[in-house]
């Protein structure tokens, strides 16, 4: 049992961290920008909104990210000119990618109000923007927090996949260290340890949420 | 046959749901157990054959204690049947893989007799036509009557029924208390928890009042009804019966 | 938008030896997702049970699997199988691993993928274990049914066929997960579309050929649960409308 491996390279490691979390913010912002987008697209009566928003979303999901990114590494250079990065070939993949289950958990929070709170809302007078802002949407919200935070831990382990490209992200750096010192058992133990505490966190934070939603929802 | 000795089950110290509870049932005897909700009684049946295990007291099965660890539980529970408020067939099985199951798995029957005994305990319970079709096709009534089959299936010494009538609507009652009628007539011993009192004025032998987990009414059924002695049991029986 | 001038190749996908090179990692990735399944199967199964039953060590090794696994990326449970786990094993079992085991990418790869998709497929049969009225284990319990008979005959088929549909996601699931087992060298379906561009310079061509692949298998994995479906259907529940 080596631990020195770990300590020394403390720094290193905390740099690939920070990558880590930077590419999660912009994955999960970027994808839940989109994700609201296709899920409006998505509960749209209007059909060249939603056929191609669902094509869209079932598409993508029945993919592996992985091959994703891979895809629109190859893909999106035919189209621009240019080859592309690999910092923004993990960042757009993971967005286009994101986008589409962060757009099923919005739209299922946004299902989820009962159709009874539209037609009280319209029935006093509210205008359709109105009912979405006051009415519907903060219900809305209330009912998809735990699976948003939940998708956001996923997102936040899917930036691991990162490593395929090269960036190095958090694990790509312990399996770089991997593989100059080969001392695996320690550092891949300490590499699901830091993952999991800070999931955990994140599945934590989840509970709470739904405790005082519980507390809170007393008729 | 049944010795409940001294019976107590608390859940924790606010809430106890059964005290010093004590009763002996002799065989062929048939016992109806009544009183308000939360007095106690489906737990104290549920007592009977270990389903819910209490902290104090003891419970004699032919003499074999239901809650010491050396008792083969199942062998024990195979010998009674219990019938429940809300029928609890199996929902993915047919009725008569729901009669079979036991008889197979426990009783260790080959398919063979099993089927031919859930099919005689169809016809004694009205519906041998039901054989193939799933409980939720079928009434409540005829549910409950399965119910029933399925617990005579492993033939058991004694019957517990747990309120057996309270959840069915009112035409299919009777369909029900007539198969318990039969039985009781048969000689079979039960324990019938129920608030049906025209069943128990024709079928019990004793009557056992229970209010807040304490037995404070044992009589026989015809002092029962006349003359209770307890007040709680007098409120029960001036509301029960118009 | 200036589009470069590429020029599609999409021969390269059948040519040879890149044709066959694709169709071998079809069929490695349908290998390796089924076998890990039926390990998820199995052991998801279990570790569902263990977190209900009234066994309290059983539920908190149950909760620590099912924590462990959801907290920590696959990636990092397959890095652990392939390169740490065989330094687990004592230098002779090493040594004997390294001698015959032909590809241990490929078994790694089997073993991450099922531990990780068990932890999945066992929260899955705990919500449709926790969804089961009490009655039914009651109801099987009383007829003299062990606790392993109960579960074995009532319970999880019955949990089985409530949690259809999010079992059918989680099927697909692992064959997307798959695709990961080629950052420790398994030459699946993804690797090897990935692989071929090294060679041809047109793995735009090879990409999406795999992703077709992982679409119609989608496709595929549907259709036939569907047809499952309708086979073991409880009559009277609620299901999906096709």
């Amino acid at each position: 049992m080596d631990i020195d491996v770990i300590v020394d390279n403390i720094p290193f490691f905390l740099g690939g961290l920070i990558l880590t979390f930077k590419l999660a913010v912009i994955a999960i912002s970027g994808g839940i920008f989109l994700g609201i987008l296709l899920a409006q697209a998505r509960l749209s009566s209007r059909a060249w909104l939603y056929y191609p928003a669902t094509i869209y979303v079932h598409f993508f999901r029945g993919l592996p990210l992985i091959l994703v990114i891979f895809w629109l590494y190859f893909l999106v250079p035919v189209f621009t000119g240019h080859s592309l990065n690999e910092f923004s070939a993990v960042v757009i993949s993971f967005i286009v990618y994101e986008a589409s289950y962060f757009s099923e958990i919005l739209r299922s929070g946004i299902q989820s109000v009962p159709a009874g709170q539209v037609m009280a809302a319209r029935a006093s007078g509210m205008t359709p923007f109105q009912t979405a802002r006051y009415v519907v949407l903060p219900q809305a919200i209330k009912n998809m927090v735990p699976a948003m935070v939940t998708h956001c831990v996923v997102v936040f382990q899917d930036t691991s996949l990162a490593y395929v490209i090269g960036l190095r992200e958090f694990l790509r750096r312990i399996n770089l260290v991997d593989a100059r010192e080969a001392r695996s058992v320690e550092l891949y133990f300490f590499a699901g340890l830091v993952y999991f505490v800070i999931c955990s966190l994140g599945g934590l934070l989840s509970q709470r949420f739904e405790k005082k939603q519980l507390k809170g929802a007393h008729f | 046959m049944i010795e409940i000795n001294d019976v107590s089950l608390w859940y924790s110290p606010e809430l106890k749901v059964l005290s010093n509870i004590s009763a002996f049932i002799d065989r062929g005897k048939k016992i109806v157990v009544c009183g308000a909700s939360g007095s106690g009684k489906s737990s104290l049946l549920r007592c009977i054959n270990g389903l819910e295990r209490f902290q104090k007291g003891e419970i004699l099965v032919n003499g074999v204690s239901v809650m010491s660890p050396t008792t083969d539980i199942y062998k024990l529970r195979s010998r009674m049947g219990m019938v429940f408020q809300h029928f609890e067939l199996y929902p993915h099985m047919t009725v008569m893989d729901n009669i079979t199951l036991a008889p197979i798995r426990v009783g260790k029957k080959s398919k063979g007799q099993a089927k031919a005994i859930a099919t005689s305990l169809l016809e004694r319970v009205g519906i041998p036509e039901q054989a193939d079709k799933y409980p939720s096709t079928l009434s409540g009534g005829q549910q409950q009557r399965v119910a029933i089959a399925r617990a005579l299936a492993m033939e058991p010494e004694i019957m517990l029924f747990d309120e057996p009538t309270s959840a069915l609507d009112p035409e299919m009652i009777k369909e029900v208390l007539d198969v318990m009628v039969d039985l009781a007539h048969e000689g079979m011993t039960m324990v019938v928890v129920t608030h049906e009192m025209g069943f128990a004025r024709e079928v019990a032998d004793e009557v056992i009042f229970m209010d807040q987990g304490a037995m404070v009414e044992r009589q026989d059924v015809q002092t029962f009804f006349t003359a209770p002695e307890n007040l709680r049991a007098k409120q029960f029986l001036k509301r029960i019966i118009r | 938008m200036e589009i470069i001038n590429y020029q599609f190749d999409w021969s390269v996908i059948w040519q040879q030896p890149y044709g066959s090179m694709m169709l071998k990692g079809m069929f490695t990735t349908v290998l390796l997702s089924f076998l890990a399944w039926c390990i998820a199967v199995v052991v998801g199964i279990t570790i569902g049970v263990f977190r209900v039953v009234p066994v309290r060590s059983l539920r908190i090794f149950g909760t620590c699997y099912v924590q462990v696994f959801r907290n920590i990326p696959f990636l990092v449970h397959l890095f652990f199988w392939y390169y740490a786990a065989p330094l687990l094993l004592p230098k002779s079992g090493q040594m004997w691993l390294y001698d015959t085991v032909p590809n241990y990418a490929f078994l790694a790869g089997v073993m991450g993928l099922g531990t990780y998709t068990a932890s999945r497929v066992a929260e899955q049969f705990r919500a449709g274990f926790l969804s089961i009225s009490p009655g039914q284990f009651r109801a099987a319990f009383a007829s003299g049914l062990t606790p392993f008979q109960t579960y074995r005959y009532v319970i999880i088929p019955l949990a089985f066929r409530i949690i259809l549909p999010s079992f059918t996601t989680e099927f697909l699931t692992c064959f997307k997960n798959s695709a990961l087992t080629m950052t420790i060298g398994v030459m699946e379906i993804t690797h090897t579309a990935y692989y071929i561009d090294s060679f041809t310079w047109h793995g735009l061509e090879t990409t999406t050929a795999a992703s077709l692949v992982y679409l119609t298998l989608g496709l595929f994995v549907v259709t036939l649960m569907g047809q499952v479906e309708k086979r073991i259907k409880i009559p009277g529940m609620i299901t999906r409308r096709s």
